[in-house]
């Protein structure tokens, strides 16, 4: 538990959620464990700030985290907010457990792109097509950050990480594609460098009956900032660096094309860019949990 | 939510291994099965996916064995009884969550209709291969309760039990049962509903749960008294600390062995309560048989020949497999002139811990079996050749 403790006993906190975090409120210490530059900050104080302004029901709210760097947002987010650290992967099989056990909550579960496109890709798939009642929120950073910066499903063509020193050569996986066609019912990806669209989306993703997908873009300063440069390696442009945070959210900025604009892009302009906005809300599509229940309905009125 | 109208009638019924198994889990108060087909264990999901809704359950047929254990978990977090069951090559992929569930302290039940292996294997035969996988499934250490019914009555009882001590010793509890076992028809007599009642254990909140932190030890006595399971969605949910290793006084410890020794101390030092053992004919033995599951049955009726041949041969059988009972075995082998361990393996996992268990000049014969019963005679033969 190192770099928990009050560290910096005077320190004030400057905004009012910052003292609803969970080490805010334990132990009077408001620094976060994320390097510099780092988005998960912005992740995880949005959240505290709906949880808050929302009132949401802690109870009926579980938040379930997967592995990666982001694991240590559970420092960060609202206090009252009941957490679970689960296994590389599998925080949305642990969500259908509690979600179906529990038909009244919905969790809310915390992934990051290794987690969901990579090793529990077929459970996030799965969760998509069930239909499930519960918000996923996949943090793409588009590198293994938390092993120190290894090539992810993510990593756009031509970036270079430790596993791929000399360009990444294998094509992306796309959360919001995925999702859709697995058939999540609420889809949407936006970066952090949007705050407030995250913020809406997420607002209605909460209140959506039905899986609710959002991306969530995010720099990792530390393990693709400092390595590549923001022509991705490509002949003919010139790059410059992106070795602070303010330089990354730059090139998010940058490289996001709005979804609108998207449509009427080629396929080559919007290579290596992220297409953000809303892709899909379809709020009357039968939810499995309440499926389920008439189901049970009928197997306990003994019909066949 | 539990609909006391649908649970079956006490008296005796005509069930397989697999239903019966099913039908306890359902009279212990199971209200999520996640599981998986894979032969031989797949009439459980077949026969609970009927039954579980007719309770007020859930049966979730998932994507894949890792997203059913860990559908498990998610249930129990949040206060359901939960069960799985798979055969080998499943209880492989489960492996990783086991290892968590017995870390986070998450009570489940698993069900390992074991089959031949190694891979793939001979998918129907039975094959007791699993039992040193269960002992040691998962990275890491830490100590599991199995369990190994020898037949469709005890696979109805045993599963009870298994609830019983997931929600007592908050780890992952085994049922060893097997291809022959699970689809073996039978006659199983259901108790009535107010007996089971009186055996199980709910789950519970305990009183006074708000901002207390609950201690694995009783400060008077030092014994371990383990707090009941935490269940999210209620104030009983520590904070941060539900992942956090942690010591007896229930607080996160930065000494790994600490943790360590908790989580393995807690179930070892109430052998006397896990460890369940059967004895046949074993006061005035010379030689003693140790088995468990299926080839107890064929030992039964080679001892009852060899008696009448005048040979003092018994049987000390296993029910509670792991933790492996060493005290009470070096009891039953204590003056005994051989020991004969016939097992439904070839290597004779339980026959190694019981040559560790025995004096160094007691010969342990193994009577190593795959994918077929003993036969009486198999036993037999072994036994007149030792009493010569």
């Amino acid at each position: 538990m190192s770099g928990v403790g009050p560290m910096y006993p005077n320190e004030k906190p400057e905004h009012p959620y910052l003292s609803k975090s969970y080490v805010g409120d334990l132990l009077g210490n408001y620094s976060s464990r994320f390097c510099a530059g780092c988005g998960y900050g912005i992740i995880a104080q949005i959240y505290t700030r709906v949880f808050e302004d929302e009132q949401l029901d802690p109870f009926l709210h579980p938040l379930v985290i997967g592995i990666g760097c982001y694991a240590q947002i559970m420092l960060l987010v609202h206090s009252k907010a009941q957490k679970i650290l689960t296994l590389h992967g599998r925080a949305p099989a642990i969500a259908t457990g509690m979600k179906m056990a529990n038909p009244k909550m919905k969790p809310i579960i915390f992934s990051g792109d290794g987690d969901s496109m990579g090793i529990g890709g077929n459970h996030f798939i799965h969760l998509c097509r069930r239909n499930l009642d519960c918000v996923e929120l996949v943090f793409n950073n588009s590198i293994y950050g938390m092993t120190g910066g290894q090539g992810a499903p993510t990593t756009l063509f031509g970036a270079k990480s430790s596993t791929t020193p000399y360009k990444m050569f294998e094509n992306k996986a796309d959360a919001v594609k995925i999702a859709l066609a697995a058939g999540a019912t609420y889809v949407a990806r936006t970066t952090v460098a949007h705050p407030r669209t995250f913020m809406k989306y997420f607002k209605k993703a909460l209140k959506h009956k039905g899986t609710s997908v959002i991306e969530i873009v995010t720099p990792c300063v530390t393990y693709f900032g400092r390595k590549n440069l923001d022509n991705l390696g490509f002949e003919g442009e010139e790059g410059s660096k992106m070795d602070t945070g303010g330089k990354m959210i730059e090139w998010i900025r940058r490289n996001s094309v709005r979804n609108n604009q998207a449509k009427f892009m080629t396929e080559e302009e919007l290579f290596n860019k992220y297409v953000i906005g809303e892709f899909r809300y379809e709020p009357n599509k039968p939810e499995y949990a309440d499926e389920y229940a008439k189901i049970q309905k009928i197997a306990m009125e003994g019909k066949k | 939510m539990i609909s006391e109208k649908r649970f079956l009638q006490a008296g005796k019924h005509l069930m397989m291994g697999n239903e019966a198994m099913s039908e306890g889990a359902i009279a212990a108060g199971c209200t999520f099965f996640g599981g998986y087909p894979i032969t031989p264990s797949t009439e459980v999901i077949e026969h609970l996916a009927k039954r579980l809704p007719e309770v007020g359950g859930v049966c979730m047929q998932m994507e894949d064995e890792l997203a059913s254990i860990n559908a498990v978990m998610g249930a129990s977090l949040v206060g359901a009884k939960a069960m799985t069951a798979t055969s080998g090559p499943g209880l492989a992929l489960m492996a990783e969550t086991i290892s968590m569930g017995a870390n986070l302290e998450i009570p489940f039940v698993f069900c390992d209709v074991q089959r031949n292996g190694p891979g793939t294997g001979y998918v129907t035969e039975p094959h007791h291969n699993d039992i040193g996988f269960a002992r040691f499934s998962g990275n890491g250490e830490f100590q599991i309760i199995a369990l190994a019914p020898m037949n469709c009555q005890e696979l109805y009882d045993l599963t009870i039990t298994a609830f019983n001590f997931a929600e007592k010793y908050r780890c992952p509890v085994f049922l060893m049962s097997d291809a022959y076992l699970g689809h073996l028809h039978e006659v199983v007599d259901i108790p009535t509903r107010e007996e089971i009642l009186k055996k199980i254990i709910k789950r519970e909140l305990p009183a006074n749960t708000k901002g207390r932190v609950f201690s694995y030890k009783d400060p008077s006595t030092g014994e371990y008294v383990i707090p009941s399971p935490p269940i999210m969605g209620t104030e009983y949910c520590p904070g941060l600390f539900l992942h956090q290793p942690h010591g007896p006084d229930g607080l996160p410890t930065p000494k790994p062995i600490v943790f360590q020794e908790m989580l393995i101390e807690k179930i070892t030092s109430k052998m006397d309560e896990i460890s369940l053992t059967e004895t046949y004919k074993l006061d005035d033995a010379d030689i003693v048989i140790v088995s468990y599951g299926l080839p107890v049955r064929s030992s039964y009726r080679a001892v009852d020949i060899a008696r009448e041949e005048g040979i003092k041969v018994g049987i000390f059988r296993l029910i509670t497999v792991w933790p492996f009972p060493d005290e009470k075995v070096k009891v039953a082998v204590k003056d005994a002139k051989a020991v004969i361990v016939p097992e439904l393996n070839y290597t004779g996992v339980i026959a190694e811990q019981v040559e560790r268990v025995t004096k160094l000049e007691t010969p342990v014969i193994k009577i190593p079996k795959v994918a077929e019963f003993h036969h009486p005679d198999d036993i037999l033969k072994v036994i007149r050749e030792v009493a010569k």
